[in-house]
């Protein structure tokens, strides 16, 4: 437990985290800014309804939802690159490590910190996604009865788990990525580079792409059921997995690079 | 067992071997490192000492060989040894967003238990009390080598592995290590410490052991290495070198003379009964060469340099192996 309230401790000081969490928030701020701002110009009417249905509640709860986790998914490979590329970079494991450490141990409650910030994130997130949804549908004259809907708020919580496990899934792929390049850059530049190549090939193999990490992360809400996965941030229909099967898929890549990350870190020689 | 892993024994190595593919790091390295004391482990780069220290703190694994610690046996899956030994490998390592104490605490937060006071404590004894708010980004060199050793200091080891510990530190800071160290090994802990700084190690360490090629060269008290060299050291001017080592390894032997390579030219090391050096000063002069000074016995340094200076960086696989060691004072066969 005390390492693992350390390393709790330690990823409230570092400044990667807040870098992370604003990247989330901006990114999304963006986005639902360019809605409100598309529907007010756009002399299309289709797509004004557009717009206008995304700030809609309690479908709005949804689509935030689903945003946090394009964006997030992308982030939490990141940060996890991050936080266990660092032990590498910076030698903190090999100090672990020559105190007797478990290197399992001690690579495992690391994960677990991480996926409780990512858990916060993305509830912090969602939140502040909702109110500015809110916001939205002010500015452009939507009402937001639907915002007590309580068949929505009932799934809500179901919703946040499922995506929470996804991002957890993640940023334990970040992990594995790091563990493997012994490198933080390395780890985060191959954790984007997978993102939007998984991506970029779900164009062309949806049947293969849809059991990858970052397509059955997508898939795991309710809301991103009718196959959508995200490339650059933009969506791109695609044959999803179910959500209950994602979330197998999900459960099933978040274990098994877990266990390369544990397994490499036990193997390792380490230096520096 | 064999008496090399005898009682009283802080750490002892039998056979270690390792090698990074075509490489050879440490080809068969015995070591034996008295309880109580302060060890110099010494050797010119690539010599195995950082391998050594790795091995002995779990990082690598010998590709054959015996290690025990604390005396039990060290290998894999043996990590809970490591709860009694303290060390600093190569460079201090640190999250640099976090403060000295902060790091500290972190580092305490694995391996052993550690009481919360000891940050405290060790931050006072590295003289670092002052600035253990601050982020060790913005610490210098010296600081972090201090942290460092602070952090080796953690669990109260019963042995301190340290790599090249005076690295960065200030004259000041390396006396506050010596003493430190010195106060340990006082307090019947065990030291080993790796250097590259000679005359540091001539001060600090009871024993020394010196490494080359991997293998062990020499071990001893410095007192009985010095002693057991028996060299004599003779300073003519420079253009009269080779001319001297010509006529010095007439009478005492081909190779018995070489000449260093320290900062003061002229001087020549020969391997030679002291009690006989004035034989050495009539054979100068029969060549018409007259010796400025001429010195009984040996510096650690030139110990050191006729010991592995001849012998290329480990890891060249054609490198001839260095001449089997005679046993030293102290060994135990």
């Amino acid at each position: 437990m005390r390492l693992f309230r350390s390393n709790l401790r330690k990823l409230v000081r570092r400044p990667a985290t807040y870098i992370t969490f604003l990247l989330l928030v901006g990114l999304l701020a963006l986005v639902l800014v360019a809605v409100v701002a598309g529907s007010q110009q756009s002399t299309d009417p289709d797509a004004a309804l557009a717009a206008r249905l995304f700030v809609t509640f309690p479908q709005a709860y949804e689509l935030v939802l689903a945003m946090v986790l394009g964006i997030g998914g992308l982030l939490a490979v990141t940060y996890g690159a991050a936080i266990a590329g660092s032990e590498w970079t910076w030698g903190t494991l090999k100090s672990a490590v020559a105190r007797g450490e478990s290197r399992t141990g001690y690579t495992t409650l690391g994960y677990a910190a991480v996926s409780v910030f990512t858990a916060l994130g993305l509830l912090a997130a969602f939140a502040i996604g909702v109110l500015a949804s809110a916001a939205g549908a002010i500015v452009i004259g939507v009402s937001l009865d639907g915002m007590g809907d309580t068949a929505a708020l009932g799934g809500l919580p179901e919703q946040l788990l499922r995506a929470a496990l996804a991002l957890a899934m993640n940023a334990a792929l970040g992990f594995a990525i790091a563990t493997i390049a012994r490198s933080q850059l390395a780890g985060i530049g191959v954790g984007i580079g997978l993102y939007f190549a998984e991506g970029i090939a779900s164009l062309f193999l949806p049947d293969v792409i849809r059991w990858f990490p970052f397509a059955a992360s997508a898939a795991v809400t309710s809301g991103a059921a009718s196959g959508s996965v995200t490339v650059g941030g933009e969506p791109v229909t695609t044959s999803s997995l179910d959500p209950n099967t994602a979330v197998v898929v999900v459960v099933a890549w978040l274990v098994a690079s877990l266990a390369v990350s544990a397994l490499w870190t036990e193997r390792a020689e380490i230096g520096g | 067992m064999t008496d090399r892993f005898e009682a009283g024994t802080a750490l002892a190595t039998e056979g270690l071997r390792k090698r990074y593919g075509p490489r050879v790091a440490l080809d068969g390295l015995d070591l034996r490192v008295p309880t109580g004391v302060v060890y110099g482990f010494l050797g010119p780069n690539g010599a195995g000492k950082t391998t050594t220290m790795r091995i002995l703190t779990g990082l690598v694994h010998a590709d054959s060989g015996r290690v025990e610690l604390l005396g039990r046996p060290f290998g894999r899956g043996d990590r809970r040894r490591l709860f009694e030994v303290g060390s600093l490998i190569e460079t201090p390592s640190f999250y640099p967003f976090l403060s000295g104490r902060e790091n500290l605490r972190a580092i305490a937060a694995t391996g052993a238990r550690t009481a919360d006071a000891r940050v405290g404590e060790l931050l006072q004894l590295v003289n670092l009390g002052e600035r253990a708010r601050d982020r060790v980004s913005g610490y210098s060199l010296g600081m972090k080598q201090r942290l460092g050793i602070a952090a080796a200091l953690l669990s109260d080891p019963k042995l301190l592995l340290l790599d090249e510990p005076a690295n960065g530190l200030d004259p000041a800071g390396i006396a506050g290590m010596r003493d430190t160290l010195r106060a340990l090994a006082a307090a019947g802990k065990t030291v080993l410490v790796s250097s590259h700084i000679l005359s540091e190690v001539q001060q600090l360490a009871d024993v020394v052991g010196i490494i080359a090629n991997g293998r062990l060269v020499r071990e001893g008290t410095i007192a009985e290495l010095l002693s057991h060299e028996g060299a004599v050291r003779v300073r003519v001017t420079p253009d009269e070198i080779q001319g001297a080592i010509a006529a010095l390894d007439a009478l005492v032997g081909p190779g018995a003379a070489s000449s260093e390579q320290g900062p003061e030219p002229g001087w020549i090391s020969v391997r030679f009964d002291p009690a006989r050096s004035a034989e050495l000063n009539r054979a100068l002069a029969d060549g018409g060469i007259f010796a400025a000074r001429i010195e009984v016995g040996t510096t650690l340094e030139s110990l050191f340099l006729s010991l592995t200076a001849s012998q290329p960086d480990v890891g060249a696989a054609t490198a001839p192996r260095p001449p089997e060691p005679p046993p030293s004072p102290g060994w135990s066969a």
